[in-house]
C-alpha cells in the first residue's frame, strides 16, 4: 500500500521501505528451516516416548515368551530378565534404549538372538525398494491420470473419475491377487513371488507388488491433481497467459500445473510415507521378506526390540518426508516463505 | 479501410438461453481510443475477449469479429496465437489475479519474448527492463527478480501494461484496468495509457463502468446494455447530450463533486450546536504487532466529534486507516489508546461482552461494502430483518415479520421478495436489505463502510438517494467511509481526509473541496479523471 506512492514519487523515498523488506526476507528462510528442523526433532522425541512406553501396555512378559511355554525355573527367568535389562525401572530402560539408538545400537532381538540392527538391515532394502517403486508409480500414473482428467472435460474426465473411484476402493490384497492372476498366471509377464537378485531383476520382481501397493494411492493423487488443476484453470492469470499467445502446453505446464503443485506434493508426501506401514500385506502376498512382514511377526512373538525399531524407522521416515515437503513448499510458492499467503 | 478492430452483428450465447451479446457492432480505427461503457453483466468483457478469440467454453457465436482482417471466430488456433503474440494485447482488471503469483515478474515479462521472438535470455531481460522503465517503474532490474506479492497493486498494473506493450501491439484492449486501484494510482495509470497510445499510434478499446474515466481517455464511446449497443458516438456528444434514456440515467447516476450541494442541505446542523456530540473521539489509536515484532500503526491519534444528526464522510485510499476507524466505532476492534465516547458513554478498552454489545448495537449499526458477503446466504431476507426486530425491539414473531415487511417496503424491496434468499436478489437489492437490517435496530448512528463501492453507478445512485432520504426522515447520524470524494460531497456536510493512519484534514465538505489545505487532499481531488474536452489534458 505504501508502495503505491513511490511509483510516482521522486528518487529517495522508495529505498527505505523496500530495503527493509529485503533484509527481512534474507533472514526468513534460515528461520523457517530452523523451525522445521526443530519441529522434526521434537516430533521424533515424543514419538520415541510413545513407542517405548506403549510396550508396557501390552500384556505378556517377553522373558516368559522366550522360554516358549516351558515351565521355567524362577532363577532361569530372572537370569533372562536381567540379561535383557528388563529388571531395571522403566525410565532407565528408556534412557539406555535411546542412548543405544543414538549410537546405532537398537538392542538385541529376543527371537533372532542377534542385533536388531542386523535383523533390520537384512530386510529394510527390500521394503525401501518396494516403496520407492510404488512411489514412482503413484506420482507418474497419478499425475498423468489427474492431468488428463482435468484437461479433458466431459467424457474423458468422467471416465477417469469413475475408474479412479473404483480403483481407490480396491483393497491392496485384492489388487495383488488380481494382478497376479492377470500378469503372472495369465500372461506370464511378471513373476508372482520373491524379490529377485538386484538390478533389473529386482525391479521386474517388484513391479506387481508395487502396483498392488500403490493402486489406492494412485487414485488419491490423481484426484488431488485433478481438483487442484481445475481450481487453477479458472484463475485469471491462466487467461492472461492464454491471451498473450502462449501455446496450450506452455500454459498448462508453466501456469496451471506449476501452481497446482503445492497440494499435490503435500498429499503425495503423506501417502508415500504411509506406504512403509501398509507394505506388510503386500510383502506377505508376494513372499517378500521386508520389514512389514517382520513387524507383524515380531508383534506376534512379543519381540519388543524389533517392533520398537521398526516403528521408530517408520515414524522417522514419515516425519522426514513431511519435513522435506514443508521445506520444498516455499520454493513452489514464494508467498509461503513470505508468510503472506493469499490469493 | 483502416479499421483495426471491426465487430459486426456479433451475437454470443449459450444454447437454449437468451444471448449474452446481441448483434453488437463496433469498430476501432488505427490510432483511435474508443471506450466501451456499461454496467456489470452488460457484456463488455465478452466483447473484448472475442477480439482475441477467447470465448467462454460451450458458447455459440455468430457474426464477424475481425482484427486487421483476421476473423477470430473462424481463424485457426495457430493464427489466433499469432494475433495474440504480435498484433493485439490485453490488460486485465486485477493485476494481482492476472499475474501468476508463483513466478517472478521477470519470468512473466520475458516468457513470450523467449518463446516466440527468439531472443536470448539477456536480450529479453534487457528489453523487459527498458519497457518497465518506460511505464514509470524505477529500479526495474531489481523488480525482475521479485514476485508479484512484493509489489503494490499500482506497480503490478504497470508491469501488466509493460507486458502488453512488449510486443508492440497495434491494438490494445483494456478491461477495467484501474478498477482495483486507488484514485491517485488510477490517475498515474491513465496517464501512461494515454501517453503510450498516442506515442505509438495504437488503437485502444477501453472497457469501463466509469463514465468520467471513459471521458478522460477516449474520443469515441459505445454504451452497452444487456448485450446490446444502445448508443455510440463521440464521447462529448454522448455524455453531454445523450439520446437514449439509459445513457441519460447513466450520466446522471455518475457521481460528480458538487460543492455546496451538501452544505445547503437543511438536515445538517452546523458545528456550533450546543448539544453534546453523539460521537466523540480523541487521541484514538490502533496498532497491530506483526509476528516479527514490527509494529503497524493503522490509526494514529484520531480526533473528531460528530453531532447528533450530522453526517461525516471519511475519505482515504486503501490502507489509510479509514476502515479501522469505522470498525473501532462499532466495536469490532478495540483501540490501543485514546478515548471514544458514544452518547456520553465511554467505550471500555477491551472487547465488549455480549450484553454490552447488544446495548451498543441499538445505537450503532454498520453496513459493509459487499452485500454478497454480508448477508447470510441461507436466511430469507424477510427473516433476516425480522430477527433484528425481535432481538432489539422485543417484538413477537408475527409482529416482527410485519415490521420487516414495512421496512423492506420502505427501502424499495416489495412484499413479494420477502421470502427470497439473498442470491435471488441483485447487488443493489441486497445492499438495500443490508441497509434495512441495520435500520431495524433503530440506531442513532449509521456507519457505512464503502457501502456503495461494490455497486454499479446506477445502483449506487439509488442507494445513495435512499440513504439521503432516510437521513432526512429519521434524523440519522451518518458516518460514511469511502474512497470516492464525489459520494462524500453529495451525502456529507463534514469531511475528514485520512492518509497513512492520520487525519490530515477535516472540516465542512464544501470548504475542503473548494480550498483544500493539505497537499494530499489536493492530490486526491486532482486525481479524479477529467473529460478530455474539459480544460487541459490531465498531467501528473
Amino acid at each position: 500500500m505504501t508502495a503505491t506512492d513511490h511509483v510516482q514519487a521522486p528518487a529517495p523515498a522508495p529505498g527505505a521501505p523496500s530495503r527493509r523488506r529485503e533484509k527481512g526476507q534474507a533472514a526468513r528462510p534460515a528461520m523457517y528451516i530452523a523451525k522445521k528442523v526443530l519441529a522434526l526433532v521434537v516430533t521424533l522425541f515424543v514419538a520415541s516416548l510413545a513407542v517405548f512406553f506403549s510396550r508396557f501396555l501390552v500384556p505378556g512378559d517377553p522373558a516368559r515368551f522366550l522360554l516358549r511355554g516351558r515351565s521355567p525355573k524362577p532363577e532361569a527367568l530372572e537370569e533372562i530378565t536381567r540379561q535383557f535389562g528388563l529388571d531395571k525401572p522403566a525410565w532407565e530402560q528408556y534412557l539406555n534404549w535411546l542412548g543405544g539408538i543414538l549410537q546405532g545400537d537398537w538392542g538385541r532381538s529376543l527371537t533372532y538372538r542377534q542385533d536388531v540392527s542386523d535383523v533390520l538391515l537384512g530386510r529394510l532394502p527390500t521394503t525401501l525398494q518396494l516403496v520407492a517403486l510404488a512411489a514412482v508409480f503413484i506420482t507418474v500414473l497419478g499425475l498423468f491420470a489427474g492431468i488428463v482428467a482435468s484437461l479433458n472435460k466431459g467424457f474423458g474426465d468422467r471416465f477417469i473419475l469413475i475408474t479412479l473411484t473404483a480403483a481407490g476402493a480396491v483393497p491392496p490384497f485384492v489388487a495383488a491377487i488380481a494382478l497376479v492372476a492377470l500378469f503372472s498366471v495369465g500372461l506370464g509377464w511378471f513373476p508372482s513371488f520373491g524379490s529377485g537378485d538386484g538390478g533389473w531383476d529386482r525391479i521386474w520382481h517388484l513391479t506387481l507388488p508395487a502396483l498392488a501397493l500403490g493402486i489406492t494411492y494412485i487414485a488419491m493423487v490423481a484426484r488431488v491433481t485433478r481438483s487442484s488443476m481445475n481450481e487453477q484453470l479458472l484463475r485469471e492469470h491462466v487467461e492472461v497467459a492464454t491471451s498473450r499467445g502462449l501455446t496450450r502446453g506452455s500454459v498448462v505446464a508453466r501456469h496451471v500445473l506449476r501452481n497446482a503443485m503445492g497440494p499435490i506434493l503435500t498429499v503425495s508426501g503423506v501417502l508415500v510415507a504411509g506406504l512403509l506401514v501398509s507394505s506388510a500385506i503386500i510383502e506377505r502376498t508376494f513372499g517378500l521378506s521386508g520389514i512389514g512382514q517382520l513387524l507383524v511377526q515380531s508383534i506376534d512373538r512379543l519381540d519388543f526390540g524389533v517392533v520398537q525399531a521398526i516403528v521408530m524407522v517408520v515414524v522417522a521416515a514419515f516425519v522426514l518426508v513431511n519435513t522435506v515437503v514443508d521445506l520444498v513448499q516455499p520454493l513452489i510458492d514464494p508467498r509461503i516463505a513470505a508468510g503472506t499467503e493469499s490469493r | 479501410m483502416s479499421q483495426l478492430l471491426q465487430i459486426e452483428n456479433f451475437t454470443l450465447g449459450f444454447p437454449g438461453r437468451p444471448p449474452l451479446l446481441d448483434s453488437v457492432s463496433l469498430h476501432v480505427n488505427d490510432g483511435e481510443a474508443v471506450a466501451l461503457v456499461g454496467e456489470s453483466g452488460s457484456g463488455k468483457s465478452l466483447t473484448t475477449r472475442a477480439a482475441l478469440g477467447l470465448f467462454p467454453g460451450g458458447s455459440e457465436s455468430s457474426g464477424l469479429v475481425s482484427v486487421q482482417g483476421l476473423d477470430t471466430l473462424t481463424a485457426s488456433k495457430q493464427r489466433l496465437m499469432e494475433l495474440r503474440r504480435r498484433h493485439a494485447s490485453m490488460i486485465f482488471q486485477d493485476p494481482r489475479a492476472g499475474i501468476n503469483p508463483v513466478r517472478t515478474v521477470g519470468d512473466f515479462l520475458t516468457e513470450t519474448l523467449l518463446r516466440f521472438d527468439g531472443l536470448s535470455r539477456s536480450e529479453a531481460t534487457e528489453r523487459a527492463v527498458k519497457q518497465l522503465e518506460q511505464v514509470g517503474l524505477r529500479r526495474a532490474k531489481e523488480l525482475m527478480d521479485q514476485h508479484p506479492h512484493q509489489l503494490s497493486g499500482g506497480m503490478l498494473q504497470r508491469v501488466m501494461i509493460a507486458a502488453a506493450l512488449l510486443n508492440s501491439p497495434d491494438l490494445l484492449l483494456c478491461d477495467e484496468p484501474t478498477t482495483a486501484l486507488d484514485v491517485t494510482t488510477q490517475a498515474g495509470i491513465v496517464n501512461i495509457l494515454r501517453e503510450e497510445q498516442q506515442a505509438r499510434g495504437m488503437g485502444m478499446l477501453f472497457i469501463t463502468h466509469d463514465l468520467n474515466l471513459a471521458a478522460s481517455l477516449c474520443e469515441r464511446v459505445y454504451v452497452l446494455r444487456r448485450g446490446e449497443v444502445v448508443e455510440h458516438g463521440p464521447t462529448r456528444t454522448v455524455f453531454l447530450t445523450p439520446e437514449q434514456d439509459y445513457t441519460r440515467q447513466l450520466v446522471e447516476a455518475t457521481p460528480v463533486i458538487e460543492s455546496g450541494a451538501a452544505s445547503a442541505s437543511p438536515a445538517a446542523p452546523g458545528p456550533d450546536s450546543a448539544v453534546a456530540p453523539l460521537l466523540k473521539v480523541s487521541g484514538l489509536s490502533k496498532t497491530y504487532q506483526l509476528p516479527r515484532g514490527e509494529i503497524i500503526t493503522a490509526l494514529d491519534a484520531a480526533d473528531f466529534s460528530l453531532p447528533e444528526g450530522g453526517s461525516l464522510g471519511i475519505v482515504g485510499e486503501s490502507g489509510s486507516g479509514k476502515s479501522t476507524l469505522a470498525r473501532l466505532v462499532v466495536a469490532l476492534e478495540t483501540a490501543t489508546s485514546g478515548e471514544l465516547t458514544l452518547r456520553d458513554v465511554p467505550r471500555p478498552r477491551r472487547p465488549l461482552n455480549a450484553s454490552e454489545r447488544k446495548t451498543l448495537a441499538k445505537d450503532v449499526q454498520i453496513v459493509f461494502q459487499d452485500p454478497y458477503l454480508s448477508l447470510d446466504p441461507r436466511i430469507p431476507v424477510g427473516n433476516a430483518v425480522a430477527d433484528v426486530f425481535r432481538l432489539h425491539q422485543k417484538q413477537g414473531r408475527k409482529e416482527a415479520k410485519d415490521s420487516a415487511r414495512n421496512l423492506l417496503g420502505r427501502v424499495g424491496i416489495g412484499a413479494e421478495r420477502i421470502d427470497a434468499l439473498p442470491r435471488a436478489l441483485s447487488g443493489g437489492q441486497r445492499q438495500r436489505v443490508a441497509l434495512a437490517k441495520a435500520l431495524a435496530a433503530r440506531p442513532r448512528l449509521l456507519v457505512l463502510d464503502e457501502a456503495t463501492s461494490a455497486l454499479d453507478v446506477s445502483v449506487q445512485a439509488q442507494v445513495l438517494e435512499l440513504v439521503e432520504e432516510l437521513r432526512d426522515q429519521l434524523g440519522l447520524t451518518i458516518l460514511f467511509v469511502t474512497h470516492d470524494l464525489a459520494v462524500v460531497s453529495r451525502l456529507c456536510s463534514e469531511v475528514l481526509v485520512m492518509h497513512q493512519g492520520r487525519i490530515v484534514e477535516q472540516g465542512p465538505t464544501a470548504r475542503i473541496l473548494e480550498d483544500p489545505g493539505d497537499d494530499y487532499t489536493r492530490n486526491l481531488i486532482a486525481s479524479r479523471p477529467r473529460p478530455l474536452w474539459d480544460a487541459e489534458p490531465v498531467t501528473a
